[in-house]
This record gives C-alpha cells, structure tokens and sequence, in this order.
C-alpha cells in the first residue's frame, strides 16, 4: 500500500485549507509515520503522538489513524448534553501564586490554568494538541520550529493575543534572573555565559509576525509541543514582569475564560467565567478551590460529606475508603510519576561509583512495590523512562544481588560495613517512608545501614538538591526525554544529582534529535544503559495515581500529572 | 498581695524576654537562611547577598534584636513569606478562630467535666464514679489523632450526618464546629474531670461535711454550698492550664479538620520555615501559657486563703 498516497489524500480531506497553507500534516517524515502505523511498526497512540508532534491537527491525525488501521472511527457514546453554570467545588492547597515561569508545584498552575493558557495541551491521552498555538512545523533536523498562533484571541484587559506576548514569556524564561526551570527544559535555546550562567542563545525566539513564532534551536529537540504545556509553561502578556509586577495573583491577565474573584492563600481561590472562551464553550460558572490542609484525610473526608465535588488527588491508603463511597467515581491514571533515591554523586561515599552499584543491587523493586504502594504501578528500572513513554527500549531486567553488592562495597573500601542516611519528606504520601524502610532491609544482607531522615514535606524541597541522598518524587511527563532533560543533563537547575556526563548528556541530545520513534528507543537505550550503569537513581517503581469527584461532575478525566482540565466539564444537578 | 501580683508579672515579662531571644536567635541567627527563606530555592548566590544587604541583615545580631523587639512592641510582626502578607492581616484572623474553635470547647469542655467530677465524688466507689472514672480515663488515653478518624468514621462515612471538614469556607457554621469541640472535649474533658473527683471526694471525707450531714442539711445545700467551693480549688488550675492547650494544643485537631486557626497555622509556617509567622506564633504561644499559668497562680491564692500568707 502507497502510504505517501493515502497521507496526501487524506491530509488534504482532513486538514482545512488554512490549515494547509500553514504546512500542517505536510512535514517530510510525515509519509515515513504513515508507514510505520499501517505496517504495524508502532501503534496507534504513538502514531497521534508523532503526529501531533508534527504539526497534524488532532482531526486529521485520528481520522487519518482510522484510515491507516483500517478500522471505523468511533463514535463517541450518545453523551448526555452538558449543562452550562454552576460552582465546580475541588480540595486542593492554594498556595502563593505569583510568577507561572516559577511555578514548582503542580496545583498553583491548576488555580493559574483556567487564566493564563499554553501554547499546546497535552490530553489525558498523553497526545499533545493545538492551544493557542493552532498549528507549528519543524524542520527536517528539528532545529527550527515555527508556530502558528490562533487568532482573535485576547487578553482579559482587551490587548490582542500576538507573537510578541510568546516572545516575551519565552524570553523570561531564559533569562537566569527569572529562576524558571524552563531553563533546563528548554536546554536546546541555553548557552553557557562567559559567567558560568545559563541563559539564552541569541536570537532564539524569533517574531515573524503578528501570529508566527520561530524557535532557533541550538540543536535538535524533539518535544518542542510537549514541553509547551509542562506546569511553569503558561503564556503570560507581554507586559508582565516588564511594565508591572510579576505576580500574577496581583496582576492577573489572561487568555482564559475565567477571571480571579477571590485569592486567599492557604483558605481558598474562587475562579468566575468572566468572559466567552476564544476556544468555544466553557460550561461551569466558577471553579471553587478550598485548601483544607496538608492531612489528606480532610480532603476525602470533604469529599464524603459533600463539602466538595473533587479533591485533588486520591492517596493510595484511601482509594478504598474512597471506593465505598456511593455518590462518588473514582479514577486512575497510570502514569510516569515515580519516586527516586537518588544520590548526590558530588558527595562522599556516593561519588564512589562502587558504593553507588552496592547500594542499587540490593534493591527488589517488585517488593517495594507491592509492599509500599500494593501493588498499583509498575516496576522501575533505576534510568528514569517509563514503559509509557514512547521511546522506552526494555533492558534486560534488574535482579537484586547482594553478593554483587558485598563485593562492590568491599573494593570500595567498606568492607565492615557502610551506615548511609536518606532524606525524605513523604511528598507525595507515606508510602514513601513504607519504601524506605523496605529498602533498608533489602540493605541490610550486604551490610548496609540505612537511617532514615523523616522530615516535613516542606523542609524537604529546601535540601531536596543538596542532601546527599534523598528520595525524590517525580511528576509525569509525556516524553522520556523530557525528564532526563530536566534531571541529568549536566548543569540544569533541576538536576539534583550533580550528575555531570558528556557521554550522556550527547546520548541524549542525539535522541532527542531523532524523530523515528523506533530509532529513537535504540537511542535511548544508550541513555538508559548508562544512568542504570552509573547507578544515580535506584527507582524503585512507576506509580499510578488516583483522583475522585462526585457523580454529579460530567466530563472530566484525570490527567497524569494532575492537571485540571475542566474545559469540558459540567455539573449534572 | 500586690506585692505578689507584681512580682508574678515581672516574672512574666522576663520569661517573655528570654522566649524573644530564643525565638530571635533560632530564626534569625543565619542571615543566608532568612534570604533563602524569603527568595525560594532557585534564588542566587548573588540574589541572597542583595537581599541581605538591602534588609539590614549584615549588621550584627545585637543590634537586629534590639530592633526587632522595638518593632514586635510597636505591632509590627513582618511579613509572612507563604502568605506574601503583613503577619498582622493572618495572625490576628487565626487566632479569632481558635479562640472560637477554644471558646465553645472551653464552655463544653468545663461543665460536663465538673458535673461528672462532682458526680462521680460525691459517692466515692459507687457504680456511678466507677462509670465516670472508666469513661473519662478511656477518652483521655485516646489521642485527638484517633478520635478525630473514629468520629469522622462514624458521624461523617457511616451516618453522613456532620461536615468532614471545618475550614469554614462557606462563613462561620456552628455544624461544622462540631466534629472539632467533640475531640477536644472528649479528649480534655477527663483530666479536669478526675481532679475535680479526687477533690470532691477529699472534701466531702472532712470533718465539717459529716457535721453537715449529721446536722440534717439538705444533701443538694451540702454539696452546692459547702462541697464545691472547696472543692474547686484543686481543678482551678487544671482549667485554666487548659486555655493554653486549647490555643497551642489543638493543632492536631485543626489539621485534621482542616480547621483556619492558630495551631494549623503554626504548624504550616513551622513546615515551611516562615521565619516572620513562626515568631509572632511562637510569642503568641508562649504568652498566653505564661498568662494563663499567671493568673492561674493569683486565682488560685484568692481561692485558698492559706496560699496568701505563705
């Protein structure tokens, strides 16, 4: 079958004239992706993904999946008419919200995501889509990026959307003095300055006019879409931090449809529709969140007498509580969020590599898994890519060894025995203490001991780059490249492991630079062997994660990081 | 008794001054911690010494107490770093809730323990102590933390007939105040409850009870007129020790109901190291314990008129 001959087809039965004009569904290695998907070489969700990727509108790319799998578009189920108004009520904390560029925890962008918007969305599918970019082309070696911006969008204080609101965010993000962690997530427009400093390169973000963007890369970087809709990625006006604070609880400017009514930190945001959605119908009225502390327990106790339609999230100890709950739904999504214990390698013992591989080959991941979170994820494989990711490539798998391990800490000279320490900060549950305590009798055979420094959440992400050994949570992100960007490239703020490795970091950037998602996995095998080999990350396990609403909340599935896309949702009653 | 009332005040005002210091010294004894603090994780080095330098926190350490004492005198307690506020527009609300959260269990708390104190030391080793005595030590020995799950489990999973959570965010609700004053209570009700037993049991063995009774009294007179004046004493300073748990204590409490008051406020900006929160927390604290333990002292000498002359 000619796939290049069904693509421009069905490119052009699927993708609006304007849509054409703009290059969507045309780019080079689209023919190649057509290919893949009808020969069976990926699936379908890869094949959106790629897609999408590269710059096919979500129509045309799953009518096109259609096509190519032979199978009949599906029709939705005869959905229920949404019902417009209403007070959308969530359990959630409301912490001080001010520079989205900075954003570090994912429920500030939840209160911030319904009036500062990104230029992509990466759906509850893992498959990034238009936003207020409406359409962008890469070229063939992914160093330039052109994004086509939506028009007739404005802000709340009436300035029309344009190029140079993109440029401006983008730009602050690359400036060090803005403390964004985008620096590392954008690494491909990052420099080192003569003062040591990352910021960026010249001429990275480029106004061709009032709706195009060109992204001049230093080198290749696949997830360009994608890394526009992680958490500190909103969009914000051209003005802010420039000719007014950058705060956004005070100066709150926005393309969304809803507008801060109310802002207390720590009791409650009360989010009003202020205005109608450039992008089409908004159904709820308000969004109410009400932080009720720390103790999720009150969340889900909130949730149980109504108080609330949805909390945040679900912890694992109470998903069966939760379950009994009549009124109540309650969903999973399995995900990449993870957990890591990982080692500063700048300090001793763990700049030893042997200490390093002792400690790791003790570990059973099947049992802290299952003893620590029953069982509800997957197993991890110490290197930082999830099965979910599309460029996962399986290596052979880990087997815990203690006599490996006995033998590695006495050529490391600790052949008496080693007493290590971990900081934890159980932030995302207690399950993460339950893992540790496993982990330090799996520890114990080879002659391990393991302390374990239980500290308050908050006390933890001050020391969580600087403890020497620490287990860190890790939300999910759609690509693998993604976090292994933002974690061990040498140098990026996000990078807590002080790991410094040019073999990796060129590993990497050669994957990223790879667009054949088959090639890609080889690629990334590469990356994934050498984080495994130099032991920086024992990962004990993949988790899923777990929200709950009421029965009356229409429309609503849970994203993997959690992320509040409301956009389609609606009260029934 | 001047006297003694200005001495005891005195020594409140030197306790308060020591507390200072040390609430001083812990938070603010590292100027890079406070810059740190303030200007989150991803701040520079060079960013920190800017703030420092623009702050005043290079100068010596004498000098920044001396100064932040005159401000703290003067109403001025900082600004909050998780709050982005002035701690005076937090602090003040938060401490209005606990003293309401304090307030109604301190009423509730009060006169069910010395109705059942009184009750149950009235007749010594009868069935009825015996019933109170067991029911007051088994709600005391349960900590706020396995109450407050034990109650939520019945009255908000299985009867679904109170509030899971008394953030109050819909205004004041007398509902969900509920659930909280029930864990408090139940939990300090036993205390006060047992001293008031072994006082009343105490008095109503002396000489001048029996003459009563022996002179034909009614039982209600011997017990409202002659038993429980004296009785009072003892549990006198159980109670008013227990307006200090009640503001400090309850932080259990709170967090698990998500309460907005002074104990879940503590503790948040003791989480996050708010250095400003943690101060004006830490002396609010210590003030009303040193208070109450004050006028404690003086009630109890009016009450006992043997105190006085000692």
């Amino acid at each position: 079958m000619n796939f290049r001959k069904i693509l421009n087809r069905d490119a052009r039965r699927y993708t609006l004239p304007q849509e054409r004009r703009l290059g969507a569904g045309t780019h080079s290695y689209l023919p190649e992706l057509c290919d893949q998907l009808g020969t069976g070489r990926i699936g379908r969700r890869d094949f959106l993904r790629q897609a999408a990727l590269l710059g096919m509108t979500a129509t045309t790319a799953y009518a096109m999946a259609d096509v190519l799998t032979g199978t009949a578009p599906v029709r939705p189920a005869a959905a229920a008419t949404p019902k417009p108004g209403g007070t959308l009520k969530v359990s959630m904390r409301v912490q001080e919200m001010t520079d989205p560029a900075a954003f570090d925890w994912v429920e500030k962008s939840n209160v911030a995501r319904f009036m500062v918007e990104h230029l992509t969305r990466t759906r509850a599918d893992n498959v990034t889509v238009p936003y207020l970019a409406k359409g962008w082309e890469a070229s063939d070696d992914l160093k330039t990026w052109v994004f086509h911006l939506s028009e007739g969008v404005t802000w709340s204080n009436g300035d029309a959307f344009t190029a140079e609101d993109v440029a401006h965010t983008v730009n602050r993000w690359l400036d060090p003095a803005t403390g964004s962690s985008n620096l590392g997530l954008f690494g491909a427009m990052v420099e080192v300055g003569s003062d040591g400093k990352k910021r960026g390169i010249a001429n990275a973000v480029e106004v061709v006019d009032a709706h195009t963007v060109r992204f001049n890369l230093k080198q290749a970087a696949l997830a360009m879409p994608e890394n526009f809709y992680n958490y500190p990625t909103a969009m914000t006006h051209r003005g802010f931090g420039k000719d007014y604070d950058a705060d956004l609880s005070a100066n709150p400017i926005g393309t969304g449809p809803m507008s801060l009514a109310e802002y207390d930190v720590g009791e409650r945001a009360l989010l009003k529709r202020s205005r109608d959605w450039w992008a089409g119908d908004f159904h709820l009225d308000e969004i109410a969140y009400f932080d009720h502390g720390e103790d999720t327990n009150a969340h889900i106790a909130a949730l149980a007498s109504q108080q609330v339609d949805m909390v945040y999230r679900v912890p694992n100890n109470l998903i069966e509580t939760v379950k009994r709950l009549p009124f109540v739904d309650i969903h999973e999504a399995t995900t990449a969020q993870t957990g890591v214990m990982r080692f500063r390698v700048s300090h001793a013992p763990f700049d030893n590599l042997k200490v390093r591989q002792a400690i790791a080959a003790c570990m059973d991941h099947q049992e802290i898994l299952d003893k620590a979170f029953k069982g509800l994820g997957q197993v991890a494989e110490n290197h930082h890519v999830c099965p979910i990711h599309p460029e996962y490539a399986a290596l052979p798998p880990l087997k815990r060894d203690v006599e490996l391990a006995k033998k590695l800490l006495a050529e490391a000279g600790h052949g008496d025995g080693l007493t290590i320490e971990i900081a934890n900060g159980d932030t995302e549950g207690p399950w993460m203490t339950d893992a540790c305590a496993i982990f330090k009798n799996q520890l114990a055979p080879a002659g391990i001991t393991l302390n374990i420094n239980k500290m308050p959440t908050n006390q933890y992400w001050e020391v969580w780059d600087k403890a020497p050994f620490g287990y860190t949570a890790w939300t999910h992100r759609p690509l693998g490249t993604m976090v292994l960007g933002l974690a061990y490239r040498a140098g990026v703020p996000w990078n807590e492991t002080a790991y410094d490795n040019p073999d990796f970091d060129a590993a990497l950037n050669d994957a990223e630079a790879t667009l054949d998602v088959n090639e890609r996995k080889k690629k990334m095998a590469v990356c994934e062997k050498i984080l495994q080999d130099d032991a920086i990350i024992p990962q004990p396990f993949w988790r899923s994660v777990f929200k709950a609403s009421n029965k009356r909340v229409k429309g609503f599935s849970t994203h993997p990081t959690l992320y509040h896309q409301f956009h389609s949702v609606w009260l029934d009653g | 008794m001047l006297n003694l009332v200005l001495r005891r005040l005195g020594t409140m005002v030197l306790i308060m001054l020591v507390v200072a210091l040390l609430l001083f010294l812990i938070n603010e004894g590292d100027p890079r911690l406070i810059a740190r603090s303030v200007l989150g994780p991803y701040a520079q080095d060079e960013q920190l010494d800017a703030w420092i330098m623009q702050h005043g926190y290079d100068r010596s350490l004498f000098v920044r107490y001396f100064e932040w004492i005159s401000r703290v005198l003067t109403g001025d307690l900082g600004d909050s770093i998780i709050y982005k506020r002035p701690v005076n527009e937090i602090f003040w609300d938060r401490l209005g809730n606990t003293a309401i959260l304090a307030g109604v269990t301190f009423l509730v708390m009060v006169v069910v323990a010395l109705v059942l104190g009184v009750l149950a030391g009235m007749k010594e080793g009868s069935t009825q102590d015996r019933v109170i005595s067991v029911f007051s030590i088994a709600t005391t020995s349960v900590p706020e933390y396995a109450s407050a799950v034990i109650l939520a489990g019945v009255f908000v999973y299985w009867l679904a007939v109170l509030p899971g959570t008394s953030s109050m965010t819909g205004g004041f609700s007398v509902v969900e105040l509920i659930l909280p004053v029930l864990v408090l209570t139940l939990y300090g009700f036993g205390y006060i409850a047992r001293m008031t037993r072994a006082s009343m049991a105490e008095v109503m063995t002396t000489p001048y009870i029996r003459t009563a009774v022996l002179k034909g009294l009614p039982y209600r007179h011997i017990i409202m007129k002659h038993a429980l004046r004296n009785a009072l004493i003892a549990p006198f300073t159980v109670i008013m020790l227990q307006i200090n748990w009640l503001l400090s204590g309850v932080v259990v409490t709170e967090f698990a109901f998500g309460y907005k008051g002074f104990g879940a406020l503590l503790l948040e900006a003791a989480l996050r190291r708010d250095i400003f929160l943690i101060e004006a927390c830490g002396l609010a604290a210590v003030f009303v314990a040193v208070f109450t333990q004050t006028v404690g002292d003086l009630g109890y000498t009016y009450l006992n008129p043997r105190i006085r002359f000692k």
